[in-house]
C-alpha cells in the first residue's frame, strides 16, 4: 500500500449515534494510518462538518436521532461530491439497494472487519481520486488506464475499449479471481450469453500488449474454468 | 361449473328413467288387475258354455251339473229361447219372477246389447235356439253403445303416443323452468364454495332461494380471512421480532470483532494474546453468519424476502460462488474444483442471483465448517431436457446414514412444532432448501461418490416464453 500513501491525508468523516463504534472506527483508521478523521453524531453535526471541514470521504450510518443517513446523503450531495460509505446495521438487501441506488459508493453492514473497512476505503479513495492515480504496475509492463496505454519497454501500446474494460474490472479485483461472466459483463454488458470466445481472444491481445511472453503469461493468469487473475508486481 | 353440468345431466336422466318407469309400471298394474277380473271367466263365455252343456233329451232340456253349479255360485239364471217361437222353452230355478217367457225381435236385440229388467244378459247361441245368462243387477255394467268412428280406432296408436308425449314435454318443462330457477340460485353458491379454497375473500350476493347458505359461504369467508390475517399479523410479528434482534446485536457485535481484529494484528502484543483475539474474531463471525442466516431463514420462510426474478445463469452464479470461496483464500486446506464441461456456458431460470449465490455458497461452507481437517469440494453444473443441476460435493468425512435421513425428513427446530430438542441440522441447509424450493427446484442429499457429502440443486428448465 505504500504507493497510496497520499490517500492516508484524505480527510474523513465518520457519522454513527453510537460514541463507542465511533471510536472503534476512528482507532481502526488511525491504526491503518489515516490522519485526519472527524466524528458526528447527528445529522445536523455531519452536515456542519460537511460544509466548514469539506472531507474527501463520509462513513454514515443509517440510523441516526434526528433524520436518516439516506436522507443527510442528499443533503450532503447538492452541496458536495466527496464519496460516501455506508455503514449500517440495516443488512436487508432493500436497504443496500436504496444505499447504492442513491448514488453511494460502498454499503458495508455491521459486524464488520477492521481489514474490510480500511481496504474498502482505500478502494473508494482510489478510484475517486484516480486522477492521482499511479500507473499500475505490471512484472512485465504499465498499465495507464487515463490514457488507455499500455507501456512495454518503453513502447507504448493502445488498449481498445473492451480491452480497458476488462483490464480494469480485473484490476479492481487485483490478485482475486474474477469470472469470465464477470468479465463479459464488464465487456458488453447485463446477461451476456455467448460471449466466452469473444472474451478469450480479447485476453489473448490484451497478453501480447501486458505480457514479456504471452504464452506463458505472469501477470493475467487464467483460472481454468472459472475465470482470470490480474497479478501486479512485486505481489 | 363443471360440476354443476354433471348434475343438470345426472337430473335429466333420473327424470326420463323414472317417467318410462311409471309408464311400463302403469301398464303392468292394469294388466294384473284386469286378468285377475278375467279370471273367473267373462261372462260371454260363461254364456257360451251354458249353451253348449245344454242337452235336449227326451224328457227337455237339462242343464250339465257342472254348469248348474257354475251358475249357482255366479248367483246367475239362465233361459233357453227357441228359434222359431221366441219362448222360453227351459230356464234355471232361480229365475226371477219378473223375467218375461215370451220374447219379440226388438226385446232380443235390446238384451243382447244390454240388460232384461236391469239384469246384465250374455247370450249363448245353443242347437235351435238361443241361451240368455242374467246376472245379478250388481254385478255387470254393460256399454250399451259401443260404437267408435274408424278413423278414431285407426289413430289410436299414433293418438296415443302423442299424448303420451305431450305428457312427457309437459312434465319436463316444468320440471326445467322449476329446476333452471333453483340452479340459477345454486350456481353463485357452488362458486362461492369453489373460490373458497383459493384463501381469496368471497362474498356471494345473499338473495333467493339459498340466501341462507349464501350467508354461511360469506360467514365462512370472513373467518377465513380473519385466521389468514392474523396468522400473517403473528408471522410479521415474527419476522419482525427475529429482524429486530439480529439488527440490535450488530452494532455490539461490530465493536467485539472490531476490537479483537484490532488486538490480533497488533504485532507489538505477544503471539499467544493475538492469537485468542483471532479466536474471539472468529466466533464473533460465526455469530454473524448465524445471525444472517436466521435473518434470511425466517424472511425466506414466512415469505417475506422478495424475491426479485430475473434471468440469472446458474452456472455463472455457480462459477462466482466457487471464485467468492478461493478469493477467500483457503484453497490449501480446501481446493476446489470447478467440474463444469466447458461447452455447457448457460443456464438461464429467472431467479434472484443473489439468493442463488447464497445457496451454492452455503453449500460449500457446509463442506468446510463439517471438514475441519480439510477436504476436496468439487462443484458442477449439468443440463439435460427437463433440469439444470448444480452439484456441490466433497471427498471429507461424510455423513452417516442416520443423519441423511435426518436431513430428508427432520424438519428444522424453526419449522416444527415438537420443541427444540431432538433432531436438527444447520440454518445453513435449511435455507438452501427455502431458496431452492422459491425458484421452483429440489434439493437432494447423498453421499459423495467419493466417501463425503453431496448435495445436488435441481431446477426445472423454464420454457423459452418464460424468460424475459
Amino acid at each position: 500500500m505504500m504507493e497510496y500513501d497520499y490517500l492516508k491525508h484524505k480527510k474523513i468523516l465518520i457519522t454513527d449515534d453510537e460514541a463507542d463504534l465511533l471510536e472503534m472506527v476512528t482507532s481502526i483508521l488511525e491504526q491503518d494510518g489515516f490522519k485526519a478523521i472527524k466524528t458526528a453524531g447527528t445529522v445536523s453535526e455531519a452536515l456542519h462538518l460537511c460544509k466548514e471541514w469539506k472531507p474527501d470521504l463520509a462513513i454514515l450510518d443509517v440510523m441516526l436521532p434526528d433524520g436518516n443517513g439516506f436522507s443527510l446523503f442528499e443533503q450532503m450531495r447538492t452541496f458536495t461530491e466527496a464519496p460516501v460509505l455506508f455503514l449500517t446495521a440495516r443488512g436487508e438487501d432493500e436497504d443496500k439497494l436504496t444505499g447504492l441506488g442513491l448514488g453511494a459508493d460502498d454499503y458495508m453492514v455491521k459486524p464488520f472487519l477492521p481489514k474490510e473497512l480500511s481496504l474498502r476505503i482505500g478502494i473508494i479513495l482510489r478510484r475517486c481520486y484516480k486522477g492521482e492515480n499511479p500507473i499500475v504496475q505490471l512484472s512485465g509492463s504499465q498499465i495507464d488506464f487515463d490514457r488507455a496505454e499500455v507501456i512495454k519497454e518503453s513502447a507504448r501500446f493502445p488498449l481498445t475499449a473492451k480491452e480497458h474494460d476488462i483490464l480494469q474490472a480485473l484490476y479492481r479485483n487485483a490478485g482475486r479471481i474474477v469470472t469470465i461472466d464477470q468479465l463479459c459483463e464488464a465487456a458488453w454488458g447485463e446477461n451476456p450469453y455467448g460471449y466466452e470466445n469473444s472474451l478469450m481472444a480479447h485476453i489473448r491481445r490484451i497478453r501480447e500488449k501486458i505480457e514479456e511472453n504471452p504464452s506463458k503469461p505472469v501477470s493475467l493468469i487464467t483460472v481454468k474454468g472459472l475465470g482470470y487473475k490480474l497479478v501486479l508486481a512485486g505481489k | 361449473m363443471k360440476d354443476i353440468t354433471k348434475l343438470i345431466r345426472r337430473f335429466v336422466s333420473i327424470l326420463l328413467l323414472s317417467m318410462i318407469l311409471v309408464i311400463v309400471l302403469n301398464i303392468i298394474i292394469l294388466v294384473v288387475i284386469s286378468a285377475s277380473q278375467m279370471s273367473n271367466a267373462s261372462p260371454y263365455t260363461t254364456a257360451r258354455e251354458t249353451a253348449e252343456a245344454l242337452q235336449e233329451t227326451e224328457a227337455g232340456y237339462v242343464l250339465s251339473g257342472d254348469m248348474t253349479e257354475r251358475l249357482r255360485r255366479e248367483n246367475a239364471w239362465a233361459i233357453y229361447m227357441d228359434n222359431n217361437t221366441l219362448e222360453v222353452k227351459w230356464h234355471t230355478e232361480n229365475l226371477p219372477e219378473t223375467i218375461p217367457l215370451r220374447y219379440t225381435a226388438s226385446d232380443i236385440a235390446r238384451f243382447t246389447r244390454g240388460y232384461i229388467d236391469g239384469y246384465p244378459t250374455y247370450t249363448g247361441e245353443a242347437e235351435n235356439g238361443l241361451v240368455v245368462v242374467g246376472y245379478p243387477k250388481d254385478r255387470f255394467w254393460k256399454h250399451m253403445s259401443p260404437s267408435w268412428d274408424y278413423d278414431f280406432i285407426k289413430n289410436a296408436p299414433y293418438t296415443l303416443l302423442a299424448v303420451i308425449g305431450m305428457n312427457v314435454f309437459l312434465i319436463f318443462l316444468i320440471y326445467m323452468i322449476a329446476n333452471s330457477k333453483l340452479l340459477k340460485s345454486v350456481k353463485p353458491i357452488t362458486n362461492g364454495i369453489q373460490a373458497l379454497p383459493s384463501g381469496e375473500p368471497v362474498y356471494v350476493r345473499e338473495k333467493g332461494l339459498l340466501s341462507g347458505l349464501a350467508a354461511k359461504i360469506n360467514q365462512t369467508s370472513d373467518i377465513l380471512q380473519r385466521q389468514k390475517r392474523n396468522l400473517q399479523r403473528k408471522e410479521t410479528a415474527r419476522a419482525n421480532w427475529i429482524s429486530g434482534v439480529s439488527h440490535d446485536i450488530r452494532t455490539p457485535l461490530s465493536m467485539v470483532m472490531g476490537y479483537a481484529g484490532q488486538i490480533e494484528d497488533n504485532e507489538s502484543l505477544p503471539e499467544s494474546e493475538r492469537k485468542k483475539a483471532g479466536i474471539i474474531r472468529q466466533q464473533s463471525m460465526k455469530m454473524k453468519n448465524l445471525i444472517n442466516d436466521l435473518n434470511l431463514a425466517s424472511k425466506l420462510e414466512y415469505n417475506m424476502q422478495p424475491i426479485h426474478p430475473k434471468p440469472v445463469n446458474l452456472v455463472a452464479a455457480a462459477r462466482q460462488s466457487v471464485v467468492d470461496f478461493i478469493n477467500l483464500g483457503m484453497e490449501e486446506k480446501y481446493p476446489i474444483e470447478w467440474d463444469t464441461d466447458e461447452a455447457l456456458t448457460a443456464c438461464v431460470i429467472n431467479g434472484d442471483k443473489e439468493l442463488l449465490k447464497r445457496a451454492i455458497g452455503n453449500l460449500i461452507t457446509n463442506s468446510q465448517t463439517h471438514n475441519p481437517d480439510g477436504c476436496r469440494i468439487s462443484v458442477r453444473a449439468r443440463k439435460s431436457d427437463t433440469e439444470y443441476q448444480i452439484i456441490v460435493e466433497d471427498n471429507g468425512i461424510g455423513v452417516t446414514d442416520e443423519k441423511l435421513e435426518e436431513l430428508r425428513t427432520a424438519p428444522h427446530y424453526m419449522m416444527s412444532d415438537s420443541g427444540t430438542a431432538g433432531p436438527r441440522h444447520g440454518l445453513g441447509l435449511l435455507i438452501v432448501g427455502q431458496i431452492v424450493s422459491a425458484h421452483k427446484g429440489t434439493v437432494s442429499f447423498d453421499h459423495g461418490k467419493q466417501g463425503g457429502f453431496s448435495a445436488v440443486l435441481s431446477f426445472p428448465v423454464p420454457s423459452d416464453d418464460h424468460i424475459q
